[in-house]
């Protein structure tokens, strides 16, 4: 008969153990994204369709349906702060350009490339509300922007002021945000570019092939993942931005995004049902956008993966799959008919 | 091994709540003794050996370079009457959160300023000065923390609302009686840009809480009624309308408006800078700005022209009165836990800052002692209006008022007065379209809240 083992060994064996971690290294995460995310995320939801402050104890708050919900698409102010999302899109994709294309001049051998890269990087670490703070400086009238325009030969007269003109101050606050990310994109690229294989270079100017050829037929399929990821990240990211508008304007002089009207009406007027529905609103149109991103992006990169085929070419496909069976079942019938 | 430090832990605990009870039983049988604020008279008792703490939240007084009188030199000053009292103040930059964790630990000093607590909770962290009837006649904004009739803080200055200018500017411009009307003050503004360099009126419009400090005049100031913030308001229909007599919310707000669309603020809005407005009014380049009284003391201690800085009443009349609203800063509040020694240490301690000391003064506030009544506001002639407490029952109207018309009153609504400044400086709504909006607004919130309409 085998010895009885005691718990304490029972409890150190090899197997026991391996079996331990694999639930521990799974359930304390999953508690943790639960109670943090899952649950929070629920009774935001369940929120978005009671009238309540933060303070009214649950049993004196009112459930609306969706009233709220009816609210964010009525009221001016909620659903028509997204267009300035609009700005912060077409900031996102000049960012995106940007730093393509330097990281794939500094992917070349540059003169000072590790200090261009240092410098362009720099922004990023700068905390948002810091650099909120340089930049309402920046603008002031007479002050950073306006006497270096000055030095160049422009009259203070002929400038427009860059907070307070409504017709360019999502503009300023774009630029800000444009000026902060593009650098961390960038490096996020050039960390692409460097995995790919440089012989390929080689054989592509052996083959004359020139630069643009090679960014287009070398680079850019290689790090088509990167581009996919940064885009999506930047777009969602100019759906839900704040700290630019917050610190910069506090949201004042139409710069309220959406995000800006969210947090007043949640915390200075203490709607948290009709926030907390906008948050709703939110997620479903960044998730619309990220798929739409996925199929925008399937179909761009479509012959650079031989995974990936084009929607002609998998017509084509179809198509000629389906003659086959045709022809084949004329064959078949023609046998038939043989034999009859 | 875990089980005997878990036991010492606990003997440990027990220990302590034993010796707390002891305390507190201790305190309670001596209470026969004669411990009140009328009872307590400065310049006896002055070999009285203690030591107290005090907190509180200027820690600007706390710097050599302030302008004005140092914590220092106050316990210098008091010393020489009690010279065995030993004081140390401790002061804190975020004193409204950290005094409430203070008082949560359980230990905390022998006097502070009382941070925004429930006034039923009073009792159960300080001690009562006197009753209401005898505080009344000692000093001002006696009912500021009472509760059942007992007094548990004294005011360490009271504040008012009015407007802080430059004289040097008012003189330069020729503008030699104070306005005392809507009318007057757009045209005296007029008179700066004419006549001086200076910014007319600085609207301090980025920082926002400035521009919500609007708000606090449209109570006393404009109807010299004490009922009229707490009681009258939730209750008015269209409260934004024009009275046609310059007084009430609209035409408080319409100073603002009139200052922007006639270019008597400043250029660029949106890049103003609060912190160095103050050095800009001490020099001379800004006018007056719209702050309550206690902004006062910081635009005279921002540079080197503090004699300059002058306080004014706000620029409106009622029947031929000007009213200004007036009330209790931050209070002082004695420990009830320490013993009674302590106790009688403390109260001399808040009777010397009240009377003796001059902090009221010093601090450009209002005064609070009735025997001294020194103050460097220049408001003669103006009637002091405390708001009164909202009725029973109706406390929470307004916070729910606020909070369905997104107004928000007194409570961080600066968008909607930043929003006048935009809509004035574009020209795109005019100033009654923009109060038609608010009343709107107004009366849809007090019809989901059901609150009854009366005046």
């Amino acid at each position: 008969m085998t010895e009885k083992k005691t718990f304490s060994q029972w409890i150190t064996s090899r197997r026991v153990q391996q079996v331990l971690i694999c639930i521990g290294f799974t359930v304390i995460p999953l508690v943790l994204l639960l109670i943090f995310t899952y649950i929070p995320f629920g009774k935001m939801v369940q929120f978005s369709f009671f009238k309540m402050t933060y303070l009214t104890p649950p049993q004196a708050r009112r459930f609306v349906g969706w009233q709220n919900y009816i609210d964010v698409f009525r009221r001016k102010d909620c659903f028509g702060a997204l267009k300035l999302s609009l700005y912060y899109m077409v900031g996102a994709i000049v960012q995106l350009f940007l730093a393509l294309l330097l990281a794939t001049m500094l992917s070349f051998k540059t003169k000072g490339g590790n200090f261009f890269k240092g410098l362009m990087f720099f922004p990023y670490m700068i905390s948002g509300i810091a650099i909120g703070f340089i930049f309402k400086f920046f603008y002031t009238r007479g002050f950073v922007l306006d006497t270096v325009l000055q030095w160049c030969g422009f009259n203070l007269k002929d400038l427009p002021y860059w907070l307070k003109d409504q017709r360019i101050n999502n503009w300023s606050l774009v630029f800000t945000s444009v000026w902060r990310y593009f650098g961390q994109n960038m490096v996020l690229f050039i960390g692409a570019i460097m995995s790919v294989d440089s012989e390929l270079y080689e054989a592509a100017s052996l083959d004359g092939a020139n630069k643009w050829e090679q960014f287009r037929y070398i680079i850019l399929p290689s790090i088509k993942t990167i581009v996919t990821l940064n885009v999506i990240l930047s777009i969602t990211g100019s759906l839900s931005s704040f700290e630019q508008p917050y610190v910069i304007t506090n949201g004042a002089n139409g710069t309220g995004t959406y995000f800006v009207i969210m947090n007043r009406i949640a915390h200075t007027s203490q709607k948290v049902g009709l926030a907390s529905a906008m948050a709703v609103v939110l997620l479903m149109i960044i998730i619309i956008c990220t798929i739409l991103q996925k199929l925008f992006f399937k179909y761009i990169f479509r012959d650079a993966d031989s995974d990936d085929e084009s929607y002609k070419a998998k017509k084509a496909r179809l198509r000629a799959e389906k003659a086959a069976i045709k022809a084949n079942k004329a064959r078949l019938s023609q046998t038939k008919g043989g034999i009859a | 091994m875990k089980k005997r430090l878990l036991t010492i832990a606990l003997a440990g605990a027990m220990c302590l709540g034993l010796a707390a009870c002891g305390s507190n039983s201790s305190s309670g049988s001596d209470e026969k003794k004669e411990l009140t604020y009328s009872g307590t008279v400065l310049g006896e008792n002055t070999d009285l050996k203690a030591d107290i703490t005090v907190f509180n939240h200027r820690t600007d007084l706390d710097s050599d370079d302030y302008n004005g009188t140092t914590w220092k030199e106050y316990l210098a000053a008091f010393n020489k009457d009690y010279p065995n009292i030993h004081v140390t103040i401790t002061t804190d930059t975020n004193y409204a959160d950290d005094a409430l964790t203070h008082l949560q630990s359980g230990d905390y000093e022998t006097v502070m300023m009382i941070p925004a607590i429930n006034k039923s909770d009073l009792s159960s962290y300080f001690m009562p000065f006197d009753t209401l009837d005898n505080m009344k006649k000692e000093i001002n904004y006696a009912d500021t923390w009472e509760y059942d009739g007992e007094v548990y803080g004294v005011p360490s200055t009271a504040t008012t609302q009015g407007i802080v200018y430059n004289k040097k500017v008012f003189e330069k411009a020729g503008i030699t009686d104070l306005p005392k009307t809507p009318e007057d003050f757009i045209a005296d503004l007029q008179k700066i840009k004419d006549n001086t360099d200076a910014i007319p009126l600085y609207t301090n419009y980025a920082a926002g809480w400035t521009m919500g400090a609007w708000d606090a005049y449209i109570s006393g100031n404009a109807t010299g009624d004490p009922t009229y913030l707490n009681q009258k308001f939730v209750h008015t229909k269209n409260p934004f309308s024009d009275p046609g007599d310059d007084t009430h919310a609209y035409n408080v707000y319409k100073i603002l408006y009139d200052a922007v669309s006639k270019g008597l603020t400043e250029d660029d809005y949106t890049t103003t800078d609060w912190e160095g407005c103050k050095g800009m009014i001490n020099n001379g380049k800004i006018g007056c700005m719209v702050l309550g009284s206690w902004a006062y003391p910081q635009m005279e201690a921002a540079g080197k022209n503090g004699d300059d800085i002058g306080y004014m009443p706000f620029p409106m009349t009622v029947d031929g009165k000007q009213y200004a609203t007036a009330g209790a800063d931050y209070s002082w509040g004695i420990n009830n836990s320490v013993s009674d020694e302590v106790k009688q240490a403390a109260l001399i301690f808040v009777k010397w800052m009240t009377d003796k000391s001059g902090f009221s003064y010093n601090e450009d506030g209002l005064p609070v002692s009735k025997t001294d009544d020194r103050t460097k506001l220049s408001f003669d002639g103006v009637d002091f209006v405390t708001d009164e407490p909202a009725l029973k029952g109706e406390e929470d109207y307004l916070n729910e008022m606020n909070s369905e018309s997104e107004l928000n009153f007194n409570n961080g609504g600066n968008e909607k007065v930043q929003a006048i400044v935009e809509h004035a400086s574009k020209g795109d709504e005019s100033f009654d379209d923009i109060m038609k909006e608010w009343n709107q607004k107004w009366s849809d919130a007090q019809a989901a809240n059901g609150i009854d309409v009366k005046y």
